[in-house]
């Protein structure tokens, strides 16, 4: 195949974009790719590149942006409480305005996140406060775990066994500060 | 004192020199935090600005935990020359330096740490290598971010993990780059195909005289893009297995140019060292150009005097803001090419390449 936009060397470079839902392939060569390239946008442009993924891909389509200001979708008027900013700024600037911010938009974060990072889970260090809360958390979760299995096979010595372990952890993770539910 | 900082071009940590220094200039880990109950720098009042400045200075200078000594700098007390300069060395980013009321740095007498306060995120904890040290690096953030954690109100959730500006940075809030002299893959154009195999495994690559100057002496900062969902050795891992295969590539196709055109290379490498060491007018691209070819013969031992750490220094050294610092005074774009030609041609020369005839460094005591 020949690159789309030279029209002279070979293409090896498929470029797939969703255009209003539209899947659009386009094939180009190394050449021409590399200046269609994301990465070329973020040279000149970084600030608003990832501003306008950001609008592209959680903004409203531009067919309803042509409805009237009083429809626009109730997420994007959601506001923070902790520094005024709402979803639709979020969305404009690319950027958040307190750290509450990733609290007041929590249910559409992961959506986001799943895009542009590898995931929307955080599975790297923590604060050293927080990981004793988090370790603890996650060694009473296996022991309940446990518990059922022993319940389930009708080793009730050794659940309640494990019934006082976790208790015992719970009251270390109420020291900790760490909520217990 | 800002001025001991702004004489050196490269600092003492540059120095070092191991098997990767043939290829790897230095290497960057950035660890970027906020503080709970503070707005964001890019909607923050004075006031909160203040406080967060106050809480990570007193942190940091009055840590029983970190050993170095930090010295303060507000940006607003500094000038526009000053700024630049350390831009220049990458001690500041061109956002922290922009700042008129807020922002400040804190600098590790060796330069080698820096922590930008209240830029994009409350706190950017920077450390620096020489060479390829991934690992070091990144142990020297976290020692400082470890000591920082039990005392400042670090924004953390177990969600989303280090709470940024910007949420390309959410998560482990890390920044690991590897800056690479790439000459021969450029050269033989397949720096475009690395960069676009790059993007997928979610890095970047740029060029390092600032933004949007791309391959400007063929020097290029490869760093990863995803902070989530990834823990911190899984991306130092990625990053040193790419940053590994690029080396092994580099050096392969610098082994192929050599056997298959090595008469050439010389040529080329020796009409560059000429053009750095008689040239009159020098503009920073083909200064730069020229100083990757020079590298390039230090590198494959084709040039004998001139040590890499030289050339290091003069790539610094030859932009803009250290330029007008050795002339000691603001200078026009054009007057500043006159200038790097003259402060080149004296940095080579005192490396005691040519032996006869030249004596003196003056500017032109060796016109004969």
């Amino acid at each position: 195949m020949i690159c789309e936009h030279c029209k002279q060397r070979n293409a090896t470079v498929t470029v797939t974009q969703v255009q209003n839902s539209q899947k659009v392939e386009h094939h180009y060569c190394d050449v021409c790719a590399s200046q269609f390239h994301p990465f070329h946008a973020e040279f000149k442009q970084e600030p608003v590149s990832i501003q306008q993924l950001l609008s592209n891909w959680f903004g409203s389509p531009t067919w309803q942006q042509k409805v009237g200001e009083k429809q626009q979708a109730p997420t994007q008027q959601q506001t923070c409480p902790h520094c005024g900013f709402t979803y639709k700024r979020f969305l404009k600037e690319g950027k958040f305005g307190c750290p509450g911010c990733y609290d007041s938009f929590a249910e559409h974060l992961p959506k986001l996140f799943n895009r542009i990072q590898a995931g929307p889970q955080h599975i790297g260090k923590m604060p050293g406060a927080h990981s004793n809360v988090y370790v603890i958390k996650k060694q009473i979760e296996d022991i309940r775990k446990r518990m059922k299995d022993a319940v389930d096979e009708e080793q009730f010595e050794e659940a309640a066994k494990l019934r006082d372990e976790a208790k015992e952890l719970e009251s270390q993770l109420q020291f900790e500060g760490g909520d217990v539910s | 004192m800002i001025e001991p900082f702004l004489e050196r071009a490269t600092p003492v940590w540059m120095q070092v020199e191991d098997d990767y220094s043939d290829i790897v200039i230095s290497t960057r880990i950035r660890l970027a935090r906020n503080l709970d109950g503070y707005r964001f720098p890019l909607v923050f009042s004075e006031d909160e600005a203040l406080q967060v400045e106050q809480a990570v200075t007193h942190a940091i200078q009055d840590s029983p935990k970190l050993h170095e000594r930090y010295s303060y700098f507000a940006i607003k007390d500094l000038t526009p020359l000053q700024r630049q300069i350390l831009v220049e060395k990458h001690l500041i980013s061109p956002q922290l330096a922009k700042k008129e009321l807020v922002g400040s740095m804190l600098l590790s007498e060796d330069e080698s740490i820096s922590i930008m306060v209240n830029e994009e995120d409350h706190l950017r904890i920077q450390c620096m290598t020489a060479s390829f040290q991934l690992q070091k690096a990144y142990e020297q953030a976290n020692k400082i971010d470890r000591a920082l954690e039990g005392v400042l109100p670090y924004a953390f959730r177990d969600n989303f993990g280090y709470l940024t500006s910007c949420p390309t940075n959410i998560g482990t809030g890390l920044r690991a780059s590897v800056m690479m002299h790439l000459p021969v893959l450029t050269l033989t154009g397949q720096m475009n195909q690395i960069i676009n195999a790059m993007t997928r495994l979610g890095m970047t690559v740029r060029g390092i005289y600032g933004e949007g100057s791309e391959n400007l002496g063929n020097v290029y900062q490869v760093s990863n893009q995803i902070t989530l969902g990834k823990t911190e050795d899984d991306i130092l891992a990625d990053i040193q297995s790419v940053a590994e295969k690029i080396i092994q590539k580099e050096r392969h196709a610098r082994g192929k140019l050599m056997d298959k055109a090595e008469l050439a290379l010389e040529d080329r490498i020796y009409r560059a060292l000429g053009t750095l060491t008689h040239a009159r007018i020098l503009t920073s691209e083909e200064a730069a150009t020229c100083l990757s070819n020079v590298r390039l013969g230090v590198d494959l031992q084709l040039i004998d005097g001139i040590k890499a750490a030289t050339l290091n220094e003069c790539i610094v050294c030859m932009q803009p803001g250290f330029l007008q610092h050795y002339a000691g005074e603001a200078l026009p774009p054009s007057e500043r090419d006159r200038v790097r030609a003259k402060m080149l041609r004296e940095a080579l020369f005192q490396e005691n390449l040519s032996k006869p005839t030249i004596g003196g460094k003056g500017e032109d005591s060796y016109d004969v």
